[in-house]
């Protein structure tokens, strides 16, 4: 039977919270195929540290290392026990067919490597955009992959099971720049957005709280620069930021928290500093000229109102 | 001869070590150690004041919501505090009520089923049939999950995803709802306050709420809440886990929670009267320090100089509930209280979200602008919430657009942090004096332990 071994560094718990919201398969479902040798929120009787020794001398096979939240070496900031979460993952790192790094602070660093007197938070085998975490750039598991990142602050829960699953059953898993399975993030969140009539109409939110109005261009969404299936695996199976009115974070980004000012847009003369990816800035101020040009009434109005 | 023995909790929320310190047999001191920082507060230093909203959800993955209603709650008393006079419609406000329940809520469930439960799987050794409660197999183990990621679905409604949302910012809520939005989440509400009827209390919620007798419950329902309390009876668990009798709770929640911090009588909460002491954590006022007898991240909070218990079962108290005064009077503020009144405010939750929905007038806005830029505003500001494990306090300070300093101390710091010069924390106060391990672990999860808010 294959085997799971979930371990957490300096986390938030908010992935696994995420991950027991799962359905389809629902997180004992995937644990009555594949063993889960340890979770710390989970376990009852076993014994992280025994469990480690005997991955280590060979008595158990290790399928499926998923590591949640930051990395340091430093003990005074992060502890198992007597070790280091540094120091589990060295002893395993050769040992796991698979690790996979759940979240942005296990796959980066994320917020806690903002932290200016613990100098040494890293992501496994990033550090936000560079390849300068604890495993080296060019480290690989038994199974020939990298570190497998699923990024997201939190993660979706669906994109974990997904990627488990299509592991669990062999299938070959195409990744992208940032290690992550292409297929989650191959989408942005504005890809099924269901303010995306106003967006393609340039008919711009002035305020938060209402249904009507795109997001993007006074404040602050971040949904068609964003690397995440948002609007196409909905969260909690029920909705998204977006839909509920409030911008896309770019939370599945290598640089998430080193941005500012989340809920306002950037702009130089009027013209947004970052435009949707895949189009120049040119083609972005032709396209919204063309469009605001060409009223559609539709937009104008309070969607209780159109016909 | 004094034996120190030292214990990675599991079933906790994150990493929390016990050492204890037996002798002769009985447990002779106890320290809970936080051994995790991630410096949350410093890392908020020099941001801009809005982005508080984005990086303090994200200290904690389970009660992550509160964090956000505490920091919305300190920014709108930043404008207060200038003197700007911020309007909330009344359909944002209770919005932001029912998300927040929905949270704890998921956090209760979440908490007996997968932390509770097990330790009782332990000390039975299998005389009774306890095989649903087994993590991940047993039925309701299981139904626990099925459920408390349902109740979750209503803040994915209003607020787009849980955990880690930000839909409430100054001035309201960022949300349009729709009536279809609110049936919706009424049904939510319908099927959990069902679950609760059929699985948790064996008995329709009327009657369950007109009960003031704890023994009268026990005898009619043969449900989880009632085999739970049994199983503690029979192993003499209405005994253990004691802490200090005083009970804190911050913030007002009509009809729920009324705020007041009580020894045996109750009386007005007043921020002033609370300080942060640093004698046993790492983390002071002159920086970071890890000399000899200091052994955790977390600071000691004391209200007047004492320690006090926050959580359900100071809700219940300052609410001045009959069944838990009851409760109280009898077994004292031990093991079996603490755990019920979690389980009793899941109800409480269910039918005042239920209430709060029908409230709604969806033509009233959900954001009404602040008239004036909170990047102009200067101060100090409180920012008070009731989250799932008790009172939450955001404190913070704001100078040229952007947060100077960032204070956080949550429910578990109340209930887990260190010792002071004078006394120990609740929990540690708890475990002392017991002579077994499993059940010093038992009192320890009885707190609802989580080691990333003790020390974010």
């Amino acid at each position: 039977m294959k085997t799971l071994l979930w371990i957490q560094g300096l986390t938030c718990n908010g992935n696994t919270h995420s991950l027991l919201n799962a359905e389809n398969p629902s997180f004992y479902d995937i644990f009555s195929k594949i063993k889960l040798l340890f979770h710390p929120a989970i376990s009852s009787d076993e014994d992280l540290i025994k469990i480690i020794k005997d991955i280590t001398q060979n008595k158990i096979s290790l399928t499926f290392l998923v590591v949640e939240g930051s990395i340091t070496k430093n003990k005074s900031f992060c502890r198992v026990g007597d070790f280091s979460i540094a120091e589990i993952i060295d002893q395993l790192k050769d040992k796991a067919e698979f690790i996979i790094a759940v979240g942005n602070c296990a796959s980066f660093g994320n917020i806690p490597a903002l932290y200016k007197e613990n100098t040494n938070v890293v992501g496994l085998q990033y550090i936000f955009t560079e390849k300068k975490g604890l495993l080296p750039p060019n480290f690989k598991t038994k199974s020939g992959y990298p570190v497998i990142n699923i990024s997201g602050c939190p993660i979706h829960p669906a994109w974990f099971m997904q990627t488990i699953l299509a592991l669990y059953y062999e299938k070959p898993l195409i990744l992208d720049a940032f290690n992550r399975p292409k297929e989650i993030y191959m989408y942005l969140p504005h890809d099924g957005c269901i303010r995306n009539e106003y967006f393609e109409w340039k008919e711009e939110s002035e305020e938060f709280g209402h249904k009507e109005g795109c997001l993007f261009y006074n404040l602050g969404c971040k949904g068609p620069l964003t690397h995440a299936p948002c609007n196409k695996i909905l969260w909690n199976r029920t909705s998204s930021k977006t839909r509920a009115g409030m911008p896309c974070l770019g939370c599945t980004e290598f640089n998430f928290p080193l941005r500012e000012n989340y809920f306002e847009t950037k702009k130089n003369i009027g013209i947004p500093e970052e435009v949707p990816l895949g189009v120049s800035k040119r083609a972005y101020i032709t396209i919204s000229g063309v469009a605001k040009s060409l009223r559609n009434e539709r937009v104008k109005k309070k969607l209780e109102e159109t016909d | 001869m004094v034996k120190i023995q030292k214990t990675i909790l599991s079933r906790v929320e994150g990493e929390i070590e016990l050492k204890l310190i037996w002798e002769k047999g009985i447990i002779k001191d106890a320290f809970i150690i936080a051994p995790n920082f991630r410096g949350f507060e410093f890392i908020l230093e020099g941001k801009p004041i809005l982005d508080s909203l984005i990086i303090t959800p994200r200290v904690c993955g389970i009660c992550g919501h509160a964090h956000l209603m505490a920091t919305v709650n300190a920014l709108e008393n930043l404008y207060k505090n200038a003197g700007y006079n911020i309007e909330i419609s009344k359909k944002a406000n209770l919005i932001r009520l029912i998300t927040l329940s929905a949270e704890i809520v998921q956090n209760h469930l979440r908490w007996f089923y997968l932390f509770v439960f097990p330790d009782l799987l332990k000390l039975e050794t299998y005389t009774e049939d306890l095989s649903e409660y087994i993590p991940i197999k047993g039925k309701q183990w299981q139904k626990a999950i099925d459920f408390s990621s349902k109740i979750v679905k209503v803040i994915a409604i209003f607020g787009g995803q849980w955990p880690h949302t930000s839909y409430s910012i100054p001035g309201g809520v960022v949300c349009d709802p729709t009536t279809f939005d609110i049936t919706e989440s009424i049904s939510i509400v319908d099927s959990m306050i069902k679950y609760y009827e059929e699985n948790i209390i064996g008995m329709k919620y009327e009657n369950y709420l007109s009960i003031e007798d704890y023994k009268e419950f026990i005898e009619k329902s043969d449900k989880d809440l009632s085999k739970f309390l049994k199983l503690c009876f029979k192993h003499n668990l209405h005994k253990i886990g004691k802490a200090y009798n005083r009970f804190l709770t911050v913030s007002n929640i009509y009809p729920i929670f009324s705020q007041g911090a009580t020894k045996r009588k109750k009386y007005n909460f007043n921020i002033k009267k609370l300080e942060e002491i640093d004698t046993y954590s790492f983390l002071t006022k002159k920086g970071i320090d890890f000399n000899g007898k200091k052994y955790s991240w977390a600071k000691a909070v004391r209200y007047e100089g004492f320690p006090y218990e926050t959580g359900p079962l100071a809700r219940r108290i300052n609410n001045k509930d009959k069944l838990f005064l009851n409760l109280l009077a009898d077994l004292k503020d031990t093991y079996i209280p603490r755990i019920w009144a979690r389980i009793d405010e899941i109800i409480k939750l269910l039918l005042a979200m239920k209430k709060w929905l029908q409230e709604i007038d969806i033509k009233e806005p959900s954001y009404i602008k602040p008239k004036k830029n909170i990047k102009e505003l200067e101060g100090i500001a409180y920012g008070l919430c009731e989250a799932a494990r008790g009172s939450l306090i955001h404190k913070l300070e704001v100078k040229e657009g952007k947060i100077k300093k960032y204070d956080i101390i949550t429910p578990s710091t109340w209930n887990l942090g260190p010792r002071c010069e004078k006394y120990l924390s609740p929990a540690e106060k708890a475990i002392i004096g017991l002579d077994n391990s499993l059940i010093a672990e038992m009192v320890l999860r009885s707190f609802d332990v989580c080691s990333v808010c003790t020390t974010h």
